[in-house]
């Protein structure tokens, strides 16, 4: 299963992704207990997340799960938008 | 070669049971050991551990209850005791003979990323796959052989709520032991997860990407169509404004029903208690023995035991707010105003129950994961004014206010105010100097709703209160005891003049004046009380610190009073009763103890109970640090000596501090 190249599409930080648009994260900055625990919780390089309610905290869809997470950490968090039509990140299905 | 069991043969096999949290451990752990838990400390922190016994099979097994973990390898304090636990580093105990980790079928990528970092240790593992009932209304199938063969370990389905499968998880268990090895599937396909590519940077990437692939591989859930009730109820609940209004409205109903459906029960237990004290007290002599029996052991103990209601119910409401998942919500909704006042969102709870009684909201305050801020929390609430300062802020008003209702109803909310301004302050002054560092930003799991499970609550409920009656019964009742020896001995002769009136009443008992005879001996018997509480050690301590107290406006008689609210607080009024001569029933007249106060005068013809006098008096008891019951809860919510002792230090030093400048403020602008 490959990993899909850097796309030339510009990274957002969590902070301004969008309700309902569906992302992947290519960086966590922040090399804290903080950003770990995000980590553990599957905010990491690779994972699709979604932004449920913007804000400050803000809520995300990671896995099936849904975590609440405080903008000043969201901020760290670099993702990459799915285009229309096609997914950042692999299909579940595979490859 | 698969990991084998090692346990000495005859012993019981232990288990070390984990999983992420909100994947329904506790539910599992009490399914399997029901009554026969018991919680205390694992030696040397501040968390709890569970450990607990079940009848497996043919063979006992002991269950240790792991905190719940989303990693073993982040560093977090939690996660460390884990793995030493699991290594057998702990202190005075073997490794574990096997691993039973908890899966949640419903978020399988996440859940397999612990349950991953377990089979890479040297110890058996048995996979219990919970919520399958959950799973299967979620349209979520998963193939259990594909994943045994993926995982290398047996898998279990259960839904621990319902009981479905125990049986089966029990069978896994037992074959464990007999066997001494966990049973191998037909084919290991076990790729570990591999570093790979993604080493230089991220371990947790790997890993995600290999419990991703395995969950992709052996379940359909990604493409399932789940229940959206979650969604929709958040869309309200998480909405910040009507979010922080429901949460307001969950919290005062938690806290009227505290207030308020105690009540009764805690009357009954009242009752009881001055039962049995009026049931020794016929049955024995008048003497020592006797008053350190009532007054020592049976006051103290039921004084303390009185407020078993309103733990039970504190408990159990938060056990059901926890299971539904409301509790994440409300940290969620409260966590920015919060962090503002250097209090985590969490930290309303126990300030809240406070108000009622700070023992049973220290012993929440757990629910606050982090331990600074729950240190934080822990140090502060006692600063809420309890239902136990009602008493005494209720004799200050009289005492200032005798025919204001208005004025004294306004000081009573005054009194309210200064204490919760005063926790945030020092929330604050301890955030910045010695528990530094912000309350952590927020990282919460939003658990899906559900609706909550009785058993466990009642479980729990179960298991605090008899932590509290275990203190209760030991370091309370000592205390109780120091303080009844210290205002009892030594002893003193009878005044002269109680000895006078107990001739003069049998005088007037023989020419017939009854009723004259009656009320002069009940003088003389509050005589010879006051008296004898001057004379006792309280007494005398009472005189050392007088000096000390006089810039507050307080005398010695004050300052005894002082010494008996460390029993319990609102002893204040009745040892004010005593040692102004009115006797122990004094407080159930209240007006004439006020009366009598108000009219209380020094050798210099000075009144005691001045303006200046009864504000640095009520000041002092709404900062001070007195109820040693709950320093013996908080030394044993931070397992140690020297919080609570810093607690009542900084406490009392407030209080000093406060109740000095009131009072020379009062002093000079009321003469």
């Amino acid at each position: 299963m490959m990993v899909p190249e850097l796309s030339h599409n510009t990274e957002i930080p969590l902070t301004r992704l969008e309700p309902g648009q569906c992302a992947v994260v290519r960086r966590v900055e922040n090399e804290s207990e903080d950003a770990d625990r995000l980590k553990m919780l599957g905010v990491c390089v690779g994972r699709r997340v979604e932004v449920v309610r913007a804000g400050d905290p803000l809520i995300i869809r990671i896995f099936s799960s849904r975590i609440g997470i405080s903008s000043s950490l969201a901020e760290g968090v670099w993702l990459e938008l799915c285009s229309p039509g096609r997914c950042a990140m692999k299909t579940p299905a595979g490859s | 070669m698969l990991p084998t069991l090692r346990p000495p043969t005859g012993e019981p096999i232990t288990l070390a049971l984990l999983g992420n949290p909100n994947a329904g451990k506790t539910t599992l752990f009490n399914a399997l050991t029901g009554l026969r838990a018991k919680t205390a400390n694992f030696p040397g922190t501040t968390f709890e551990q569970k450990i607990g016994r079940a009848q497996i099979g043919n063979r006992e097994a002991v269950i240790i209850d792991l905190p719940g973990l989303y990693s073993l390898e982040s560093g977090a304090p939690e996660e460390k005791l884990a793995s030493d636990v699991l290594h057998g580093r702990l202190k005075g105990r073997r490794a574990p003979d096997a691993a039973l980790v908890i899966v949640d079928a419903t978020n399988l990528e996440r859940n397999l990323f612990l349950a991953s970092q377990v089979l890479e240790l040297d110890l058996p593992v048995v996979v219990a796959l919970n919520m399958m009932d959950i799973a299967v209304n979620d349209g979520i199938h998963i193939d259990i052989n594909q994943l045994r063969s993926e995982l290398g370990c047996p898998v279990v389905p259960i839904s621990a709520r319902t009981g479905k499968g125990l049986e089966d998880l029990r069978r896994e268990i037992t074959r464990l032991a007999e066997t001494g090895q966990a049973a191998a599937p037909e084919t290991v396909a076990r790729d570990k997860p591999d570093c790979g590519m993604g080493c230089g940077g991220c371990p947790f990437q790997a890993r995600y990407e290999w419990t991703e692939a395995i969950s992709g591989k052996v379940s359909n859930a990604a493409g399932a169509r789940r229940s959206q009730r979650t969604e929709k109820l958040d869309e309200i609940l998480t909405q910040p404004v009507i979010g922080m209004v429901v949460f307001v409205g969950v919290m005062l109903s938690l806290f009227t029903l505290i207030f308020w459906a105690a009540k009764i029960p805690m009357d009954l237990i009242n009752h009881l208690f001055a039962d049995i004290g009026g049931g020794i007290s016929a049955l024995l002599p008048a003497g020592d023995l006797r008053s350190l029996l009532v007054d020592g052991v049976v006051g103290g103990l039921g004084g303390v035991l009185v407020f078993l209601p309103q733990i039970c119910i504190l408990f159990f409401a938060l056990s059901l707010l926890e299971d539904t998942g409301y509790m994440a919500r409300a940290a969620l909704v409260t966590d920015k105003m919060m962090r503002r006042l250097g209090l985590p969102g969490k930290a309303f709870v126990p300030l809240l129950s406070a108000h009622a009684c700070a023992i049973p909201a220290i012993m929440s305050a757990r629910i606050i994961e982090n331990w600074r801020d729950r240190l934080i929390t822990i140090l502060v609430t006692p600063l809420m004014s309890c239902s136990a300062r009602i008493p005494v802020y209720a004799m200050v008003t009289a005492l200032l206010f005798p025919q204001s209702p208005i004025k004294a109803a306004l000081l009573f909310t005054g009194a309210y105010a200064t204490g919760i301004v005063f926790a945030m302050a020092v929330a604050l002054v301890l955030r910045r100097t010695i528990l530094p560092g912000g309350s952590r930003p927020l990282v919460i799991e939003l658990p899906p709703y559900r609706l909550p499970g009785w058993r466990t609550a009642l479980l729990h409920t179960f298991d605090r209160a008899k932590i509290f009656v275990q203190q209760a019964g030991t370091v309370i009742l000592v205390i109780s005891l120091v303080l009844w020896t210290l205002s009892h001995y030594p002893k003193s002769a009878v005044p002269e003049r109680a000895v006078t009136m107990t001739v003069q009443a049998a005088q007037l008992e023989q020419s017939g004046q009854k009723s004259q005879a009656v009320d002069l001996r009940e003088a003389a018997d509050r005589l010879t009380a006051q008296s004898a509480l001057q004379h006792s050690f309280a007494g005398r301590i009472g005189h050392v610190i007088e000096p000390v107290i006089k810039p507050l406006g307080f005398d010695w008689q004050i300052g005894i009073g002082i010494l008996s609210s460390f029993a319990a607080r609102e002893a204040v009024v009745s040892t004010l009763s005593i040692v102004y001569g009115l006797g122990e029933s004094g407080e159930d007249h209240p007006n004439s103890l006020y009366d009598t106060l108000h009219h209380a005068v020094r050798s210099d013809g000075t009144a005691v109970f001045t303006t200046a006098t009864c504000a640095s008096l009520l000041v002092f008891y709404i900062l001070a640090a007195q109820c040693l019951s709950t320093s013996a809860v908080v030394r044993r919510e931070t397992n140690s000596l020297k919080w609570p002792i810093f607690q009542i230090v900084y406490m009392t030093g407030l209080a000093y501090v406060a109740a000095l400048v009131v009072f020379q403020i009062v002093s000079r602008l009321v003469h």
